[in-house]
């Protein structure tokens, strides 16, 4: 019996899981785009859906490609 | 012994010249501590996210190279002193990335190589079309007028010649056989 409050689970689906990528890669700075907010922080596991292992990965990914000026620190 | 990645990024106002004075003497320092240069690929001008010491672009490099771990203070040192480089990250990487990134720098290689003749065959092509345009024209005009059948034959066969002949110049220069199409 699931208790309902009020708001549904959303289903996780870890996109680098879906696409079998092994590890993930911090020049592809398009897709990781994906995973920041308009002010370039990195989106949390509860939003983006990453399981725990690419969470993980994706956010040292996200701190490289920061440090070479793929991905802003932050924006406005 | 590993595997490592450069990306470096060279500040936007050096000219050609410079980049490859940067990735020469690179790569003497890697052959001379041990290490051996694997591929070098031209990210090419880039935006930067934010400015790195008031440039708003940057020429990106990557550079894969294997050896001794004992090279990177080498080449930090190198970075650090050449005016040229405004930032740079050494990463390690498996074996498997790294024999990926030499296959792709191949296939860029080949795929330019390939690109180039298409070119040169696509200007060909385009020289010739003038003469073989009158040719496809005819054509159409062949399948309406002949209606007994031995006659068609004929032309059909006509036609799958001409066909083939097609089919081929299509494999060769595709863009340009949709046009005539």
């Amino acid at each position: 019996m699931r208790r309902d409050r009020g708001r549904k689970p959303k289903k996780k689906i870890c996109s680098y899981c879906v696409d079998k990528i092994e590890s993930v890669d911090y020049k592809q700075y398009e897709k990781l785009k994906r995973f920041v907010t308009e002010r370039g922080k990195v989106l949390p596991r509860r939003i983006s859906g990453n399981c725990a292992r690419h969470q993980r990965q994706l956010t040292r990914a996200i701190k490289k490609a920061r440090i070479m000026a793929l991905l802003p620190f932050t924006s406005e | 012994m590993g595997y490592y990645e450069i990306m470096l990024i060279i500040r936007p106002d050096v000219e050609a010249d410079g980049h490859q004075e940067v990735l020469e003497d690179l790569k003497a320092a890697i052959t001379k501590e041990g290490g051996d240069v694997s591929t070098i690929l031209d990210w090419r001008k880039r935006r930067l996210a934010y400015e790195i010491n008031k440039h708003k672009e940057g020429h990106y490099y990557l550079v894969y190279f294997s050896g001794q771990g004992t090279i990177i203070p080498e080449i930090e040192h190198y970075f650090r002193v050449t005016d040229a480089v405004i930032r740079y990250m050494v990463v390690s990487v498996e074996e498997k990335d790294f024999n990926a990134a030499a296959e792709k720098a191949a296939e860029a290689a080949s795929a330019a190589e390939a690109q180039a003749e298409k070119q040169e065959e696509a200007a060909a092509a385009e020289e010739t079309a003038a003469v073989e345009e009158p040719e496809v024209e005819i054509v159409p005009e062949v399948d309406e007028e002949p209606e007994a059948e031995g006659q068609t034959e004929v032309t059909e066969v006509a036609e799958k010649v001409e066909g083939q002949a097609e089919v081929e110049a299509a494999d060769e220069v595709q863009t340009d056989s949709k046009v005539d199409e």
